[in-house]
């Protein structure tokens, strides 16, 4: 496992992705920064953390897309599943590598907390509790991804669909509002990880909304092992 | 070292191998033949463990691959048809990657990867990136990958595939040392290539195993062949040579010369020499060449696949 995340981090370093990846993340940040709170003079963080929450739909694909799919076009899958090392090891591995360059993405953000902590006022707790909200989130949906790529052929097919599953998560909040149904509602509501993450962001700690990302994700990496497996049986 | 017992692999109606058993043993070099779609990268896919098969089981130094696939995987080294290489790692990286994979004590790697690099003619590539690689250099850079962690078990897709002859001659050479105290598995559909390199040959056809004997044995064809060139008349020496002890089909050949018959003569285990001087002696027809014949596996190639 360690030489597969070793070795996953740097793929992300070698190519492009990780710099695409921070950069979009890092360019839009900053518009939302400038026009949320340079702009109208807020000091409101939470407020900053929830619009970047959505940039973890969009930018996720990225860093997923080929971690099986462009293995498995490339064909490099062959010398990672014909080695002694298991399928939860390789699927540990890259999950890591992938939530190393998020995490470092968000280590990277905090310059926008520097600077509020410089001319407002930080509530350290609600900060932290948001963040953490804010990367359990990230991880969940690289988590969900990761299963998507590993069912792709293609990585741009596994880019494209892991989106339109993301959107639909996100409609799915959207929607659970909309909705007249009781049931139908709340079933959405369960599911919206938007609606998991809305109490964080507000300063409550959850423990049934960390245990729903942490629920989230333990079951897309079970799936990813499992998707993999699958595919020994029935590949042509 | 490697046993396939029953082997078979369905993709919905179709049968890409069909009850394929076999064993190779410790320090024997098995040369899979067959036309493209044969089933020869399904049964080493499936040996490999990359493909789970629908039937029967695969077994290396008596570990099944389904059971335990860590033992079965230590032991074994893949070169599949397309190289599994990283393009934007160096080689000594992409090497060490490899060695880490197949658990490779960590303070060994560099002297390992440095002898591997050495075995496979990539010692000045070492800093060199992939994807900056020639074909011929890709292609031992894949091998070197399968021979980190020294597998006593290689399996080889098509090693030579796409390469031009000097580097197919070159790579051959480097097969051949490397192929010294290992099983060596590789398919092939290049003939002169399984001649060069291989002890015994399993031909597929149809996902199926329609020949499987040692080269030596399938080129002799169990029998004898020689090809005799006669001074004299082809109407009395042709049904007294098919009349002869120990010959079991005389075939006509194109005259050498004026007043020549020349002819294959395919024989059974016992020498048919004494016999034919004796004959062709009483005949008065000079014998003026008398040369054995190997079957050339192009033609128990051609025999098994159409007969198949």
């Amino acid at each position: 496992m360690r030489a597969i995340f070793k070795r996953e981090l740097q793929a992300y370093f070698y190519t492009a992705h990780a710099y695409v990846f921070m950069g979009v993340f890092l360019m839009l940040g900053s518009v939302f920064f400038a026009v949320g709170n340079l702009a109208s003079l807020s000091g409101d963080y939470p407020a900053f953390l929830w619009n970047m929450s959505y940039l973890w739909m969009l930018l996720t694909p990225v860093l997923t897309m080929h971690a099986y799919a462009g293995e498995r076009k490339a064909r490099t899958d062959q010398l990672l599943f014909t080695s002694p090392v298991s399928l939860t090891g390789v699927v540990l591995g890259k999950y890591l590598a992938a939530c190393a360059v998020l995490l470092l993405t968000v280590a990277l953000s905090l310059v926008y907390l520097l600077v509020v902590a410089l001319y407002g006022r930080v509530y350290p707790g609600e900060t932290l509790c948001c963040y953490l909200g804010f990367v359990l989130m990230g991880c969940a949906f690289l988590a969900l991804d990761m299963y998507i790529s590993a069912r792709a052929r293609t990585p741009v097919t596994a880019a494209v669909w892991a989106f339109g599953v993301n959107l639909l998560l996100w409609l799915t909040d959207v929607l659970s509002g909309a909705v007249n149904n009781k049931l139908a509602a709340s079933a959405l509501g369960f599911i919206s990880p938007y609606m998991r993450y809305a109490p964080f962001q507000l300063g409550q700690l959850s423990y049934a909304n960390i245990l729903y990302f942490l629920a989230a994700t333990a079951l897309l990496l079970f799936l990813t092992v499992r998707a993999l497996d699958a595919r020994r049986w029935r590949e042509a | 070292m490697l046993s396939l017992k029953g082997v078979t692999k369905r993709y919905g109606d179709t049968v890409a191998a069909d009850d394929v058993s076999f064993t190779a043993e410790r320090g024997q070099v098995l040369g899979l033949l067959g036309q493209n779609g044969a089933g020869k990268t399904t049964i080493l896919s499936i040996m490999t463990g990359y493909l789970a098969p629908t039937a029967g089981t695969v077994t290396v130094d008596g570990h099944d691959m389904l059971a335990e696939p860590r033992q079965a995987r230590r032991q074994l080294g893949y070169l599949p048809e397309v190289p599994p290489l990283y393009d934007e790692m160096t080689v000594r990286a992409a090497l060490g990657f490899a060695c880490e994979l197949k658990m490779v004590v960590r303070a060994d790697i560099p002297a390992h990867v440095a002898e591997i690099a050495a075995q496979t003619g990539l010692g000045d590539m070492l800093p060199r990136r992939i994807g900056n690689l020639s074909k011929g250099y890709r292609q031992r850079v894949g091998l070197a990958q399968a021979l980190c962690g020294d597998p006593e078990l290689l399996v080889l897709d098509e090693p030579t595939s796409g390469l031009d002859p000097r580097q197919t001659a070159e790579f051959r050479d480097t097969l051949a040392q490397l192929a010294k105290g290992r099983t060596v598995v590789f398919s092939s559909h290049i003939l002169s290539e399984v001649q060069a390199l291989c002890d015994r040959v399993i031909i597929l056809h149809h996902g199926r195993i329609v020949c499987d004997s040692g080269l030596k044995r399938l080129q002799s064809g169990g029998g004898t062949r020689l090809r005799a060139d006669i001074l004299g008349e082809d109407k009395a020496l042709l049904p007294a040579l098919r009349g002869l002890p120990g010959v079991q089909r005389v075939t006509r050949l194109p005259s050498p010369g004026k007043g020549q018959l020349s002819v294959l003569l395919e024989c059974g285990e016992a020498p048919v020499q004494p016999a034919l001087f004796t004959l062709l002696t009483g005949m008065n027809a000079p014998l003026m060449r008398l040369q054995p014949v190997e079957n050339t596996l192009e033609e128990i190639f051609l025999r098994v696949t159409s007969e198949g």
